[in-house]
């Protein structure tokens, strides 16, 4: 109904801005698509040859090749799905005790939480390095993801979702004899489902995209993230002498996280239609 | 569950049991990318290509020629400097790690790199055989802190037909400026015959080139760029008169004015200009579009040092090397390292043929070295190459200051005391930051 409703309003003029505007925003991906498609040596010369034949898969087939890169693709996923997990985990139940419970300290600690969207990871770099090292935990799942569940929008956004939650849903269940467990794991969890969506989205991007702390945690290649992965396996002037291959990378390492917006597409339109109501 | 727990631990205790090595291993961390796929199994040296294929291909015959140690390789995102400063900080480093001589200083200093004169006495390096550049490369007061594996800096790559075209071949050869004034005039009568801009630049994005011309062109009339370990002096007579004159390039249109290096190594590949002045590392790529038939820049190209345009001829040059991090180590990974330089000294020709310039002596005067095309010209840089001073920390972020704010001063955008002043205060400001 509203999808009709929405296609009735548009004027042709807007159809064709829409259709501009999709065009411009999916251009470069399209480019970098035709680029990975060629020969790195077509392109030293001039990138336009991108727009006609002969295309191969070689460049695909020399990702491949290397024999890490899978291991790369399995750490990556292992990074960035233990990350999602936690953070949803964590941001759950740390929003659930900011928005319905009542204890010390409630307000500080938020503000507390708050404050941390604005310190950038760069800021304390170096004594968490430092403190994983203390921990032997460099080049290790757990080192990967841990700092990853540090996540105070998670808890800001999950608070924000769970407070427009009305309160008399879990007085209702109080009263049917419900534990404040069972409110938060059988009423309020399947009610911010689309917020977790959202938020899983969010995160496994942000994991699956990060290069800064694989960087310098995974030290070992065995224990490179598919980003750090890449990189590593590019040449010096790789923009140059290898673009092919270097797109190819890009394409390749966005597949998955292409992936994860075609599945979950719906809960993203439904939560952020749902923000954008409320 | 239970069985299942147990099969599990089974399985992972049988997974846990590996083979016993004896080996003596050596952990090596490298950039310049990775090709496993096309020289993951390889041995033939002579075969492989370009600076990966050439070292993934040394490492591999290096572990088949010694069968009781072997090196595990660690290949890192270019130019890895944040992940060996993490591991050294994790006191975790590498046995041994390709190093910019510009850089060995940050480590050096701070007492995070071994010393590396007994490896190479153990190994039989005959030090007396390196470079002036290369031994001036790794070099700190007095003791070798690597094994300087290449000589890297600017050239004159030169695209020869255009050249004829301009009537500036003699014998065969170009005919490359001798003073500034002349390549001025070479410049106008270039595009006057052509068309075309005499010199390709890149000045977009690319703080190295700016960098190397000051440097270089001050080096040639006797500045001190670095009084001390912890000062630069660049607002000088001398170095406002280079920057001055890379100005009137540009006013004059002698060069291109707004490509980056990807658009500058298109337009000289695509015979757009006379000379690309970028580096060692181009040889290759140039050279295979010159033997290419049908190529804008088949049958015309060659490549020379920077020409000498004032004083001394004398050129601003990095390079690689082999270093050593701190860290306790056993007799037999002591040896097998010595053993690495040892093989590594050996194959120093078969680096040579990536296009940068020999870290030995002998090399540069073997006749295979001399046979490859272009050597015999671009020999001299070993010769009149000269890195900065080794007691100067910070060198690849002082090269980036000093390269965006000498671009600033070539193109325009902010007046040449301005921006030397500037760069000085920048540089300054930083190495004030160092112990």
């Amino acid at each position: 109904m509203a999808a009709r409703l929405g296609q009735a309003r548009l004027t042709l003029p807007a159809r064709v801005s829409l259709g501009l505007a999709a065009l411009i925003m999916v251009a470069p991906l399209l480019w970098t698509l035709l680029l990975s498609l060629k020969h790195n040596a077509d392109l030293v010369g001039h990138s336009g040859a991108a727009l006609h034949p002969p295309y191969t898969l070689d460049n695909y087939g020399a990702i491949f090749g290397n024999s890490l890169t899978l291991r790369w693709l399995m750490n990556s996923a292992i990074v960035a799905l233990g990350q999602t997990a936690g953070v949803l985990i964590l941001a759950s139940l740390a929003g659930y005790a900011f928005a319905r419970l009542e204890f010390p300290l409630k307000r500080t600690l938020f503000v507390i939480v708050l404050l941390g969207l604005a310190v950038p990871s760069q800021a304390v770099i170096l004594p968490q390095h430092q403190l994983f090292a203390w921990l032997h935990l460099h080049n290790s799942y757990p080192g990967l993801i841990l700092p990853g569940l540090v996540a105070p929008f998670g808890v800001f956004f999950m608070t924000t979702y769970m407070r427009g939650i009305p309160a008399e849903l879990d007085e209702a269940a109080m009263l049917d004899g419900a534990s404040r467990w069972t409110i938060f794991w059988k009423i309020i969890v399947p009610l911010t489902l689309p917020a977790q969506s959202t938020l899983a989205v969010f995160t496994f991007l942000g994991a699956w995209n990060d290069y800064w702390w694989p960087l310098i945690s995974a030290t070992r290649s065995d224990m490179y993230t598919l980003t750090v992965g890449l990189a590593a396996a590019q040449m010096n002037y790789a923009q140059t002498s290898g673009l092919g291959y270097l797109m190819a990378q890009a394409v390749f390492a966005s597949i998955p996280i292409f992936i994860v917006y075609i599945v979950f597409q719906k809960q993203i339109v439904r939560a952020m239609a749902g923000a954008a109501v409320r | 569950m239970k069985r299942l727990a147990r099969a599990l631990l089974v399985v992972l205790a049988l997974g846990s049991c590996a083979k016993p090595d004896h080996r003596t291993h050596i952990y090596l961390q490298r950039f310049f990318g990775e090709c496993g796929a096309e020289y993951g199994g390889s041995i033939d040296v002579a075969k492989a290509e370009g600076e990966c294929g050439i070292i993934t291909t040394l490492i591999n015959r290096f572990n088949a020629e010694n069968p009781d140690i072997h090196i595990d390789v660690n290949v890192v995102a270019w130019p890895g400097y944040p992940q060996l400063t993490a591991q050294v900080a994790a006191r975790d480093p590498p046995d041994l790690v390709t190093m910019h001589e510009g850089v060995i200083s940050d480590y050096a200093l701070k007492g995070l790199l071994e010393p590396v004169d007994d490896y190479l006495k153990m190994g039989g390096v005959d030090t007396n055989d390196f470079t002036d550049a290369a031994r001036a490369g790794v070099t700190i007061n007095g003791r070798a802190y690597g094994l300087p594996w290449d000589t890297h800096g600017g050239l004159f790559h030169v695209n020869t037909a255009l050249f004829a075209k301009a009537g500036l071949m003699r014998a065969g050869k170009p005919v490359l400026p001798t003073t500034a004034d002349e390549l001025i005039a070479q410049g106008k009568q270039f595009e006057q015959r052509t068309g075309k801009p005499y010199l390709i630049q890149s000045n977009v994005g690319d703080p190295a080139f700016a960098a190397r011309n000051l440097y270089t062109y001050m080096m040639a009339q006797g500045a001190v760029l670095f009084p001390d370990a912890h000062h630069i002096k660049l607002n000088t007579p001398t170095g406002v008169a280079v920057a001055e004159y890379f100005r009137r390039i540009n006013v004059e249109r002698i060069g291109t004015l707004n490509m980056d290096t990807p658009a500058a190594i298109a337009a000289f590949i695509n015979g757009e200009g006379g000379i690309y002045p970028t580096g060692t590392w181009m040889i290759g790529s140039f050279q295979k579009e010159a033997t290419t038939r049908g190529r804008p820049l088949y049958n015309s190209y060659a490549v020379f040092p920077y020409p000498r345009l004032w004083g001394a001829h004398v050129e601003y040059v990095s390079g690689h090397s082999w270093v050593v991090p701190t860290h306790k180590r056993s007799a037999g990974q002591r040896a097998a390292i010595a053993r690495f330089f040892r093989f590594m000294a050996a194959h120093n020709f078969d680096w040579a043929r990536t296009g940068h310039i020999p870290a030995f002596n002998s090399v540069l005067a073997d006749a295979r070295f001399k046979a490859l095309p272009h050597r015999a010209d671009i020999a001299p840089l070993a010769e009149i190459g000269r890195p900065l001073p080794s007691n100067v920390q910070r060198q690849n972020a002082i090269e980036g200051i000093v390269g965006e704010e000498a671009a600033a001063a070539f193109t325009g955008q902010k007046k040449v005391p301005q921006a030397l002043a500037d760069a000085e205060r920048r540089v300054n400001d930083l190495l004030a930051e160092v112990e």
